[in-house]
């Protein structure tokens, strides 16, 4: 059996001089002679393994600062591409000696955070690495206890009885409908929808049934982004990097109870990318026939898992793309209101939150916000197999009523 | 030049304002000024003025024009300092500062730097968006503080402390970042007298004189 050093070693450049190091002159002089060193270091046999990792730590640590000066948006790719490299140099040096099962998730740790920070590398590297070490723990886990796969049962998760939708307020549903008839009726005058039976071939839907489980051995020990509070909107709502193993023990089970405070904190893992970092999951899903009544190419096309336990709240806010918003796991209940009627939703002022409503949909301020009662809307229990047509623009709150997995899709 | 300082730079601000040409800012008496990647910081007399980045105004959103510093309203700060992320200033003998603690580089209490064992017992501030008293050392008064990205070096009369983020510029031949100020016990052990400290961003450079 190949060491896991040889399965690395095997998809790495063979040679030094064949391990590309370029970038711009946006990426200072030091920095450059710092990869050269790392780079130096993976192909020599003198170095120890802690010069190595101490060396890929000074180029994330230097890149980390560059990352976080300024606004995002204006971070330069080269630093992002420079930040993968120590990660990958830092994975690499973490390997090399027989690593233990905790050294093994802490370099997949390290790949996530390139990942979820960094730039594509040397075609994607992180995350044939990722791979390889995920294969690795899988093994590992194997030689354990058969006994505990025994112990965790498929939770079965009750619906709950859910407050009556009026039928004049509900969204309409219609079953697999054409393209030309989705076009005509609902795409091209912006009208919400309830599309019925069209993700009922999803593998997540059918062979790989998205059970807590599945999720954990697929995805368990990845580094994921989680939304910790009850909305975006609130004073302390922040964001945390948890593996999706601690994500469900935390914030799905409440196994780990907060000791701070008697209420659990909710977590959410929102408006993520996951399925760009985890390629077994995207093999689960399938992008909706519909979308190719837009102008995008499939690669345009944004897609973002949400995933979290019952009662996290969107409040109400609005998307500058049509959305598909695909309902795999669990109940949501969801209000639309058209931006007809905008004014009445009294959005916020500040640049940041300009998309979003002041209002609490579920308990508005009258006081405050005295026409929102007279904004008309539409509303429904988004379930298992649907997925809602929500059109470019219109205002969205959601409420997830148990544990959820929506899969949404941005496109134009 | 005598009372204005001219600026020209990258302003990255959330309305995108870029700025390529000079802007005069009307800053007469000014004392001090210290800029960093990310914010500017003026020691006016009595009054302090800051903007981009950690500002001490109680949010985190740039600010385009100069901006007094409410909760030091009234005090004369004698200087000021900017690291990476974080400001200090110092008044009165005492030191101030507001920023993002997320090194410990503020000298409060930083969660990244305490182990799990710690984590239910005390208040942890990642940024502390107003300017809060440091106590760096009982009984002396600070002459001269300096920040690097994510580290502070504060000299009192003859000692050195410095605190934050650790890749050996605190120089107390460990490897832990600190968030509690902490003497360089070097100076003591032979015998020196600091006067004066600057850092750059990953290190610090001390005067000190034999005693």
């Amino acid at each position: 059996m190949a060491s896991l050093w040889s399965k690395i070693s095997a998809i790495l450049p063979p040679t030094e001089e064949q391990f590309p190091l370029q970038f711009s002159d946006k990426v200072a002089l030091s920095v450059v002679e710092m990869l050269k060193r790392a780079r130096q270091q993976l192909y020599g046999d003198a170095t120890s393994a802690s010069s190595r990792i101490l060396t890929a730590q000074i180029i994330l640590d230097y890149s980390w600062e560059r990352l976080n000066t300024g606004t995002w948006r204006h971070v330069d790719k080269e630093w992002r591409r420079v930040y993968s490299y120590g990660c990958l140099f830092k994975a690499a040096a973490i390997c090399r000696r027989s690593p233990s099962e905790e050294e093994i998730l802490q370099a997949i740790r390290t790949c996530d955070m390139g990942l979820l920070m960094g730039a594509a590398i040397m075609e994607n590297i992180l995350q044939v690495i990722v791979r390889i070490l995920q294969r690795e723990i899988r093994t590992l886990a194997k030689e354990e206890d058969a006994h505990e796969n025994i112990e965790a049962k498929k939770r079965k998760i009750a619906s709950p009885h859910v407050g009556l939708i009026k039928d004049e307020l509900s969204v309409p549903r219609i079953k697999c409908p054409s393209l030309e008839s989705f076009n005509a009726n609902y795409l091209l005058p912006l009208k919400p929808v309830i599309l019925e039976g069209i993700i009922d071939h999803w593998p997540a839907l059918n062979q790989h049934p998205w059970s807590i489980e599945y999720l954990r051995s697929v995805a368990g020990c990845r580094t994921v982004p989680v939304e910790v509070g009850s909305r975006y909107t609130d004073e302390d709502w922040s964001q945390t990097l948890l593996t999706v193993n601690e994500f469900i023990d935390r914030y799905i089970l409440n196994e780990v109870q907060d000791s701070e405070s008697d209420h659990k904190a909710v977590g959410y893992l929102a408006q993520h990318q996951l399925f760009d970092q985890i390629p077994e999951l995207k093999e689960d899903i399938r992008i909706p026939d519909y979308c190719c009544l837009g102008e995008d190419d499939e690669d345009d096309i944004t897609v973002n898992a949400w995933f979290g336990p019952k009662g996290t709240v969107s409040p109400l806010h609005q998307d500058p793309q049509q959305n598909f918003l695909a309902q795999v796991v669990g109940n949501k209940y969801i209000r639309l209101y058209s931006p007809e009627d905008t004014e009445k939703l009294y959005p916020h002022q500040s640049q940041l939150l300009h998309n979003t409503s002041q209002v609490e949909v579920e308990s508005p301020d009258a006081e405050r916000f005295p026409e929102f009662v007279k904004a008309p809307y539409l509303e429904c229990v988004l379930r298992s197999g649907d997925v809602l047509f929500i059109p470019v623009k219109y205002w969205h709150y959601v409420r997830s009523l148990e544990i959820s997995f929506s899969v949404s899709f941005w496109w134009s | 030049e005598d009372s204005c300082v001219r600026l020209a730079g990258f302003c990255a601000s959330i309305s995108s304002n870029e700025s390529f040409s000079p802007v005069t800012v009307n800053t007469s008496g000014c004392q001090d000024a210290a800029i960093s990647e990310t914010h500017l910081t003026l020691a006016l007399p009595g009054r302090i003025e800051s903007w981009h980045g950690q500002l001490g105004h109680g949010g985190l959103i740039s600010e385009e024009e100069p901006r007094t510093v409410e909760a030091l309203w009234g005090m004369t700060m004698r200087s000021v300092a900017a690291g990476g992320w974080h400001s200090i200033c110092v008044g009165g003998g005492d030191l101030y500062v507001w920023g993002w603690n997320e090194s410990g580089q503020l000298g409060l209490p930083s969660r990244g730097l305490r182990k799990d064992e710690e984590l239910h017992e005390e208040v942890f501030i990642s940024i502390q968006a107003f300017p809060a008293l440091v106590d760096v050392s009982p009984s002396c008064e600070i002459s001269t503080v300096s920040c690097g990205s994510r580290h502070t070096a504060a000299v009192t009369t003859g000692y050195l402390y410095t605190w934050g983020w650790e890749y050996g510029q605190l120089g107390h031949q460990t490897t832990s970042s600190l968030d509690e100020p902490q003497c360089v016990e070097f100076f003591r052990n032979e015998n020196l007298h600091v006067v004066d400290v600057v850092c750059g961003s990953w290190n610090t450079f001390t005067a000190a004189v034999k005693k």
